[in-house]
Parts: structure tokens; C-alpha cells; sequence
């Protein structure tokens, strides 16, 4: 175990493309951990759909061993986080496990919104947060201004700050030296009994599930016997350690103020909740840790293989992703159109598609994916009320006695020139104005009561875009109330697709009808015969179009050198038909599907 | 007797010499040729063909050519003295039946009466005329180098040099073009009263120069191209010519014999860059470029690309997609004995577009495609190629 004046714990905040990764990479380096590990470039990024999307999805942490100019030698913990909105929750427990933060500024580009929320995170959490300016090599760069920047915006002291080029190396030496000066050392009472806190924990085929945690207090070790103060599982320790960049570092114990992992056989990531307690079976914690709560899916889809015959593969890659991600759900469903799938639940729409592509690309299966929705509460006139998770479920309207939808508590925060623009999208998705506060002379906060369905879509790039990126948004759920809500069908050649239908707030159901319509128009193969495509509600059509019958699709000219061309061709849109599905006698690729979802592009 | 058996053992063959010299590009063309007049590439190209072509005839003592095609790029561009040249070349080295088909593909601003009297001389037997369209404006707008007047006097002259057999190559599907307009142009070129007709529709491919604004070429959209197509083969069946492939037309028994293998599996052998080539099991294309062909030629280097042997499967489905072009059409027994596969799900299929008038069975029994059939041929094609590849063979010695 590190004395606790010899540990340090941090994370590092920043603006996408500002560095993050690379300073990480480079405080490995200076620590000598890099030949510790085959050189993939930026380490803590290691979900191949992570480095490809540039975002960290998953907390993951490493210690790193450093000998400072005053000659002592110190345990330094990274805890790297998550810095999408759907992961908001996540993000707060990784800093519960710090004491301090480093925001990493680009010296030409200076704070930007995505920075800020995190940076307020961290200043709520009570971390310590110490600026570094970055990218001071480029020609553009204006480190004096930036400084005066983060003090102006954020209110930081930044005069110190160092000024550092992590692409070439520059300065990083300093910001060990300023982690080690600057950043508080843990507290932490090794006597008292067992609280570890679990922020992060992924699942290993060898070991079972592996968690991440910050100890607060008392020691663990293997052959303890310990429990998960929320979900109440209990298992044997069998193995402690700490995150080397290489892997896995055996130690005999972890104490309060370390960082480190504990094994136990776990089977399951479902029984290690981010943000719960681990304490001892025999001499258990009066309390678990503050701040817990049960991650609740908030988005549900339908996901269904594209080749029904595909069915078992997608029950057995869902098992084995959620044996990865406890906060993913998934049930069996089944669809007169689609036939067999699950409908799968999730933290907002980054999260369903992160989820999407890993199936598609770790487990090869080509999907169906239905539009998303949020949870809905009716009552029916019988008195019974049910929690309505798929549009396959909404009752007849007859039956119907109260509709509610999830309502959240919206936070906004954007530089004041563009209250007006927040507004206007706000009043669009149907928010309710609840108040606005000045946060300092250019800053706002804005709070709005919203449906949640108005958010989960497309609201976060909405209110990025109309705010030049610098908008950052937070919410949380605050309830049901009463709405008006209506379910669109979709008919193909007269007869409803049940995969296609969807509840929405019955004053959009009008223009989104025909946008659908028109959408599903395009996305839709001629057939032979004309194709009504209409929008229903309760029986009654409310759009529609019509695609017209297909008269011409033939290579005209096929000679000798055209014969290995041709073939091609037909190969091409041999895969292209196995790909589509058949309802009644019009048939419909995948792609239609995802073009119902993607209608606010446009 | 024994002559007799010695020439049914012999296996047809086709010869296609690619000609890839024009004297200009047109704005839609993406076959291979060049728009010069160069000598001495040309006597190159002159040189490895006729190199190749020796080469070549030395491994087919097995078969007697019985058709011979000349295309391009325009081989009447390329002029009477190569083309004499190339197939001396081919009747020394190969067996050449007395009663080949051979065709010359010429365009109406390079066919002199002394090419066509020289090659007549020589026994070619056959003209293709690529007139396109009556419409000068078209024309023009197509970076064709000849007007319809022009196209008219080739014609005629073809004619009066002697060739009974002439085929005319006209385009429907192009920028500006109207039904009406169409309908004409199909007017005005019957009354030439041609043996051989092809109506091909305008595909804009990637890479040529239409390729790039088709955006704004006032392109007729395929509703337009299906009803141009349609009144085509109206027309031309009512002037007795007999539909005998989705794009081509002829008087009975004229039909081109060389095309007519590709379609039915023949076998053909290619000479020229980009001349492709199914021979011997193997299909193959030859180097896509006249200085790598002539110096692969030179110096015994390699000149084929894409060389794949066609596993019996692989055959069943071109059996499929080539045939079903053809008035001959498919046959259950035929198919069933050539590729050991089962009819029933091919038949179900056809059955069912027969219902909706795609489909019709010719009265020896054998399946073709109707006019509109051949216009969605692509759509019921790759629906036939789902179920040929879910059939299990009808023999476990597969």
C-alpha cells in the first residue's frame, strides 16, 4: 500500500480534439510506462469504436509511478472519463474517485462549451482544478489571452498555468510537477471499516468481472469477503491491484486514498453498479458512499437482425455485451413485420448507437433498428395502469382514460448571445420556460421543464449547433404528466408495418406524418405495382404518398467484357433484396428504417 | 466419312478484335479507345495484334472460327489497310469456317468506298452503322463527329458496295430526347430498311464526360426510357423484325451470330486491349491499355487480366442472366441436365411474373422474358439468382 501523502488522483478534463488523449499518452511516456505496453496510439482509448469516434465511452483508469524533482516517488492515479451527456452519471462518479482535475485548454482555440460542463462537474465534485494550455507550438497560439480566458469564464487561477505542446512533447514535466504540488493528497482512515467506491467495471472472460475503484476507506484484500451495499451481492475477494499501462499489477492490498481493482469471480457486471459501495461482510460500513443511484435505461428500441434466421446470434451478442454494460436492457419482442427481436433499453440515443455498432461490427449482424421512445404511462378506463415500453403495446384509444409522458428538469448553459436561439429550439420541443440566471456577465443558465422524447432525439446537436458548440445541456427525470399522445401507423400497400409505428405528442403528429411518408417513399424500392405508403392514426389516414410502379431496371447492353460487369451488378442487388424484409408483398430494406429515424437531418 | 467426323468434333469459335482508335471521344462512350490519329501507335497496335493473333491460333487447332468481329473505338476510323492486314493474320492461323459472319463496326463520317469495297473484297460480310439518332442537335451534343445526313449517304453507299447484311446502331434515353422525337428518328432509319437493328437506352457511366453534368443534361427519366423502349419494340415487331434480344432487332435469320455467343455461352477468343476473351473454360480481359498490350505482346510479358475459371455454378447463373436476354430463353430439361441444379424454384419464380405478363413460354416449352420482362430483367434476374443459390444440386456427385 502507498502512504496516502504519496498518491495523487486526477482526471483530465477537455474540449474534443484538445489533446486529451495525447497528454495522457505522454504522461505515460515520462513515467516510463510506454515500453510497458505495445504502443497503440492513445492507450486509454481502447474500444476501437472510441478511437474511430474520437470519445471515450468507458472510465478507465491507470497508475503510474513518478519520482518528482523533491526525490520522492509517487503513486499517480488517471481516471479518464466519459464526455457525452448520456454518460453524465458515469462522469460524476470518476471524479468522485479524484481529488483533483487538469483542463486541458488549446492555446489558440481557448475554453469551449463541452469543457465547461465537465469543469463545473469537477468544481461541484470540491476537486481541485488546474488549468494547462496546450498546443503552445502552434504558430496561432495566444497563451496570455487563454490564460486570462479560463479566469475570466471559469474564475480559475490560471496565471501558473503550464504551457505545454503534448503532441511534441513539451512542458509535460511540469504538469507532473504541478499534479504532485497541486493536487491534494486523498484522506482516508485505513482503520475504519471497508468503503470502496465502484466507478467503472468491465467484464473479463478469465476473471469474471473486474471493478474499478477508488477506496474511501479501510483496506481490501484477497480472501476478504465483501458486499455490494446497493445490489446486496457478496462475493470473495480474489484479487487486488492496481492499473499498470501494461495491465494488470497484483498487490497484496488496496487502502484508503488508492486506486486500484478488485476481482472476485463475479459473473456479472449487473452485480457491480457504477457508483456503489463495496464494504466487507464482517465488518460492514455503517453507510455506502453518497451520490449512488440506479442507472435507469430512459430510451427503448427495437432491435431486430435483418436475416430473422439471425435470431439466436443477436440474443447471444446482446447477452455478451451486457455482460460488458449493466445499463443496457433488453427483452424479447416479436413483431408481426420483423418477427423475433428484442426491445432494448438506453441511456440516450449515443448510447443505443454505440450499442448498434458494436453489435454490427464485434458480432458481424446486420440490424433492424425501430425508432426510439421513451416510457409512457397510461391508464386505462378499466383503472388499470401499465408502463408502456413499446408502441407495439399502446392501448386502442378507446380504452385509453389518461396518457402521460416523462417529463425532465432541462439545464442549458450558453454564452448569453444565444439565449434567443435556445429559446426558440426550447419552445419548439416543447419546453416550459421555468427560469434564467446569470452565471457571470457573458454566461446563462437557463431551466426548462421538457418531455423527455423532445430531448432524447436530437436535442443535444440542435442546441450545439445553434450555439456554435457551445451550449451544454443536463437533465434529469422529474416525472410523468398528462399529454396528449397519439400512435402513427404506418400502412405499406394498405397494411399497417407494426415495426414502423411510433407514439409522438398529437400536435406533431401532422407534419411528421408526411415527412415520414415522403421518406419512406425514397427509401423504398419500385416494386412492380404502385405502393401506397400511409400515415394512420386510429384508422384514419392522415398522409400520403405514393410509390410508383417500377417500369425500368435492365443493362441494355451486355457484350463479351460486360458479362464479369454485369454479373457484379446483379451479385449487388442480389445481397441488396436478401437484405430487405417482405411485409404482405412490398419489400423494404433496412436502410427505410433508418431513414424514419434520421427525419430531423433534413 | 471420316472428314466428315473430323469437322462435327470441331468447337465453334469467335474472334473479336478490339479496334481502340476513334477520332474522337463521344461524351457518354467508356469503352477503351483513343481519339488520335497516331502511326505509329497504330502500326503497333497493328503489329501486336497480328503477333497475338498468331500466337493464339497455334493453341485452337480444336476449333473453326465461324464468327469474326471487328469493334472499337471504330475500326473504319482505323482504315481499310489494317483491318485487311488483321484478318489475313486470322485466316492463316486459324481455321476459318467459308460461311463466317464477319462484321466491320463503321460510323458514318470514316467509311470511304474504298474501305468498304477492300474489306467487301476481303470477305467481310457484315456492317454495323452507329447512326444513333436523326437529331443533328443530339448529336452534337453527343461529341459525335457526323450529322444524320452523313449517316444516310454511309448507309447507302454500304449498300451500293455490295454488303446484304447491315446493321444500324441507334440510342434512345438521350439528353433532349422526346418520345416523339424518338419515334421519328425510328422512322426515318426504317425506311433504310437495315437487316439488323439495336435499340440501345443511354447509361451514363461513372468516369465519362456526361458522367459529370448528367445532372443538367435534361436526361428523360426511366418512365420515359421504359415508354421510348416499349413503342420501340412496337414498332420494329409491326415492320416484321424479330425481337431476338433486349436490345436487338433483325430480320428472321439475320441475327448477329457473333453477339448470339455471348449470350449463349459460345465460346469467343478477343484480340486488342480490353478484348475479352471465354475460352477454354477461362475467362479473361486483356490489358486495358494499347502501350501495355503491345509491349506485353513484344516481349512475352502478361497481357491478361482478370483471369477466372468459372466453377459450373457460377455458370448456372450466367446460363440464367445471359440466356434470359434471348427470344431462345431457358429451358427445365436444358438446365437441369447442363448444371445438375433443380428447376422447380426457377420455375416458381417465372410463374409467378408470368401471371403479371413479365414472363412467356415459347411453344417448344421454353421460358423467355416479354418486352416489359426485359425491362425489369435485372429485378426478376437477381430474385431467380436468390433461389438458384438456396437450390441443392439434384446430385450428391456435384
Amino acid at each position: 500500500m502507498t502512504e496516502l501523502s504519496q498518491i495523487r488522483n486526477f482526471s483530465i478534463i477537455a474540449h474534443i480534439d484538445h489533446g486529451k488523449s495525447t497528454l495522457a499518452d505522454r504522461l505515460l511516456e515520462q513515467c516510463n510506462a510506454i515500453d510497458q505496453r505495445i504502443r497503440a496510439e492513445q492507450m486509454l482509448d481502447s474500444m476501437e469504436l472510441e478511437r474511430e469516434r474520437g470519445i471515450t465511452i468507458k472510465a478507465t483508469a491507470v497508475t503510474l509511478r513518478y519520482t518528482a524533482d523533491n526525490g520522492q516517488t509517487y503513486s499517480l492515479n488517471l481516471i479518464d472519463t466519459p464526455g457525452h451527456v448520456d454518460f453524465n452519471y458515469e462522469v460524476s462518479r470518476s471524479l468522485a474517485a479524484c481529488e483533483g482535475a487538469i483542463l486541458v485548454v488549446d492555446a489558440s482555440q481557448g475554453v469551449e462549451a463541452q469543457t465547461l460542463a465537465n469543469t463545473y462537474l469537477a468544481i461541484d465534485a470540491g476537486l481541485e482544478v488546474l488549468p494547462v494550455i496546450n498546443k503552445i507550438d502552434l504558430p496561432s497560439a495566444r497563451p496570455e489571452e487563454v490564460k486570462s480566458e479560463i479566469e475570466d469564464i471559469i474564475g480559475i487561477p490560471a496565471e501558473e498555468s503550464p504551457e505545454i505542446s503534448a503532441k511534441n512533447g513539451i512542458n509535460i514535466h511540469s504538469v507532473l510537477e504541478m499534479i504532485v504540488k497541486d493536487v491534494p493528497a486523498p484522506t482516508g482512515d485505513r482503520s475504519a471499516p471497508l468503503q470502496a467506491l465502484i466507478f467503472d467495471s468491465q467484464y473479463d472472460a478469465y476473471r469474471g468481472v473486474i471493478v474499478y475503484t477508488r477506496i474511501k476507506a479501510g483496506i481490501v484484500r484477497p480472501g476478504q469477503d465483501i458486499r455490494m451495499m446497493a445490489t446486496g451481492a457478496e462475493y470473495k475477494v480474489v484479487e487486488v491491484g492496481t492499473m499498470g499501462p501494461g495491465g494488470l499489477n497484483p498487490a497484496d492490498a488496496l487502502g484508503a486514498g488508492e486506486v486500484g481493482y478488485i476481482t472476485a469471480s463475479i459473473k456479472t457486471v449487473a452485480d457491480t453498479r457504477v457508483g456503489d459501495t463495496v464494504t466487507t461482510v464482517e465488518n460492514p460500513a455503517s453507510e455506502p458512499l453518497p451520490g449512488y443511484r440506479q442507472v435507469q435505461p430512459m430510451v427503448f428500441s427495437g432491435i431486430y437482425p435483418a436475416d430473422g434466421a439471425k435470431y439466436q446470434d443477436l440474443r447471444d451478442a446482446l447477452e455478451k455485451l451486457q455482460l460488458n454494460d449493466a445499463s443496457m436492457t433488453y427483452e424479447l419482442e416479436s413483431s408481426i413485420a420483423l418477427g423475433f427481436g428484442f426491445r432494448c433499453g438506453f441511456l440516450g440515443l449515443l448510447h443505443m448507437e454505440i450499442i448498434q455498432e458494436r453489435l454490427e461490427r464485434e458480432y458481424n449482424l446486420d440490424l433492424i433498428t425501430t425508432a426510439p421512445n421513451v416510457v409512457y404511462r397510461v391508464t386505462k378506463t378499466d383503472g388499470q395502469t401499465l408502463m408502456v415500453y413499446t408502441p407495439l403495446d399502446y392501448p386502442d384509444p378507446m380504452e385509453i382514460q389518461l396518457a402521460e409522458e416523462p417529463y425532465a428538469k432541462v439545464n442549458l448553459i450558453a454564452p448569453q448571445e444565444y439565449v434567443g436561439n435556445i429559446m426558440e429550439l426550447a419552445q419548439q420541443r416543447r419546453g416550459e420556460f421555468k427560469d434564467m440566471v446569470y452565471l457571470d456577465a457573458n454566461r446563462v443558465e437557463l431551466h426548462y421543464d421538457m418531455p423527455l422524447n423532445e430531448i432524447i432525439y436530437d436535442f443535444f446537436d440542435a442546441l450545439k449547433s445553434r450555439t456554435r458548440g457551445y451550449g451544454s445541456l443536463d437533465y434529469e427525470l422529474i416525472g410523468y404528466r398528462p399529454s396528449r399522445l397519439v400512435k402513427l401507423d404506418i400502412l405499406l400497400n394498405g397494411e399497417v408495418v407494426d415495426a414502423l409505428s411510433f407514439i409522438l405528442f398529437a400536435d406533431n403528429a401532422y407534419p411528421r406524418a408526411r415527412k415520414i411518408c415522403e421518406k419512406l417513399k425514397d427509401n423504398i424500392p419500385r416494386a412492380q405495382f404502385e405502393i401506397p405508403v400511409q400515415a394512420a392514426i386510429g384508422g384514419k389516414i392522415i398522409a400520403r404518398e405514393t410509390i410508383k410502379a417500377l417500369r425500368k431496371d435492365v443493362l441494355a447492353k451486355c457484350y463479351g467484357g460486360d458479362i464479369t460487369r454485369k454479373k457484379k451488378l446483379l451479385e449487388k442487388q442480389k445481397e441488396g433484396k436478401k437484405r430487405m424484409r417482405t411485409f404482405g408483398t412490398v419489400s423494404v430494406p433496412s436502410e427505410a428504417f433508418m431513414a424514419v429515424l434520421k427525419l430531423d437531418e433534413d | 466419312m471420316a472428314f466428315l467426323s473430323k469437322r462435327q468434333n470441331k468447337t465453334p469459335l469467335g474472334l473479336y478484335v478490339h479496334v481502340p482508335f476513334c477520332r474522337s471521344k463521344c461524351e457518354y462512350c467508356d469503352f477503351y479507345s483513343l481519339a488520335c490519329k497516331d502511326d505509329k501507335l497504330m502500326d503497333g497496335y497493328l503489329d501486336a495484334v497480328c503477333a497475338h493473333i498468331k500466337e493464339a491460333g497455334a493453341l485452337a487447332p480444336a476449333y473453326k472460327v465461324d464468327t469474326i468481329y471487328f469493334g472499337g473505338g471504330t475500326p473504319s476510323f482505323f482504315g481499310a489497310d489494317g483491318i485487311s492486314t488483321i484478318l489475313a493474320t486470322i485466316r492463316r492461323n486459324f481455321d476459318v469456317d467459308s460461311n463466317a459472319e464477319i462484321t466491320v463496326e463503321c460510323n458514318p463520317d470514316s467509311v470511304t468506298d474504298r474501305l468498304l469495297h477492300r474489306i467487301y473484297a476481303e470477305g467481310v460480310n457484315r456492317i454495323s452503322l452507329g447512326i444513333q439518332t436523326d437529331d443533328d442537335e443530339i448529336l452534337k451534343k453527343l461529341g459525335r463527329p457526323h450529322t444524320y445526313a452523313q449517316a444516310v449517304s454511309a448507309f447507302q453507299r454500304i449498300r451500293k458496295a455490295g454488303f446484304k447484311n447491315v446493321s444500324v446502331d441507334l440510342m434512345y434515353g438521350l439528353p433532349g430526347q422526346t418520345l416523339r422525337n424518338w419515334q421519328e428518328t425510328m422512322d426515318n432509319v426504317l425506311r433504310l430498311l437495315p437487316e439488323h437493328i439495336s435499340c440501345y437506352g443511354l447509361k451514363v457511366e461513372p468516369g465519362t464526360p456526361l458522367y459529370s453534368y448528367k445532372e443538367i443534361a435534361n436526361l428523360p427519366d426511366d418512365d420515359l426510357q421504359a415508354d421510348m423502349y416499349l413503342s420501340a419494340v412496337e414498332m420494329l415487331r409491326s415492320r416484321g423484325y424479330r425481337h431476338y434480344e433486349i436490345s436487338n432487332f433483325a430480320r428472321k435469320g439475320l441475327y448477329s451470330r457473333h453477339n448470339m455467343k455471348y449470350w449463349t455461352g459460345g465460346e469467343y477468343l478477343g484480340f486488342g486491349p480490353s478484348a475479352s476473351s471465354d475460352f477454354a473454360g477461362k475467362r479473361f480481359v486483356l490489358s486495358r491499355d494499347l502501350q501495355s498490350y503491345i509491349s506485353g505482346i513484344r516481349d512475352g510479358g502478361e497481357v491478361m487480366e482478370d483471369v477466372q475459371e468459372i466453377p459450373l455454378r457460377e455458370r448456372a447463373g450466367e446460363y440464367l442472366m445471359l440466356r434470359l436476354r434471348t427470344y431462345q430463353g431457358i429451358a427445365a430439361d436444358e438446365y437441369e441436365q447442363k448444371f445438375l441444379l433443380p428447376f422447380d424454384p426457377i420455375r416458381k419464380i417465372l410463374a409467378k411474373y408470368r401471371e403479371l405478363g413479365y414472363v412467356g413460354v415459347n411453344d417448344d416449352g421454353r421460358w423467355n422474358l416479354t418486352a416489359k420482362g426485359y425491362l425489369i430483367s435485372n429485378t426478376i434476374l437477381s430474385e431467380l439468382l436468390i433461389a438458384q443459390d438456396d437450390s441443392q444440386p439434384l446430385s450428391r456427385f456435384y
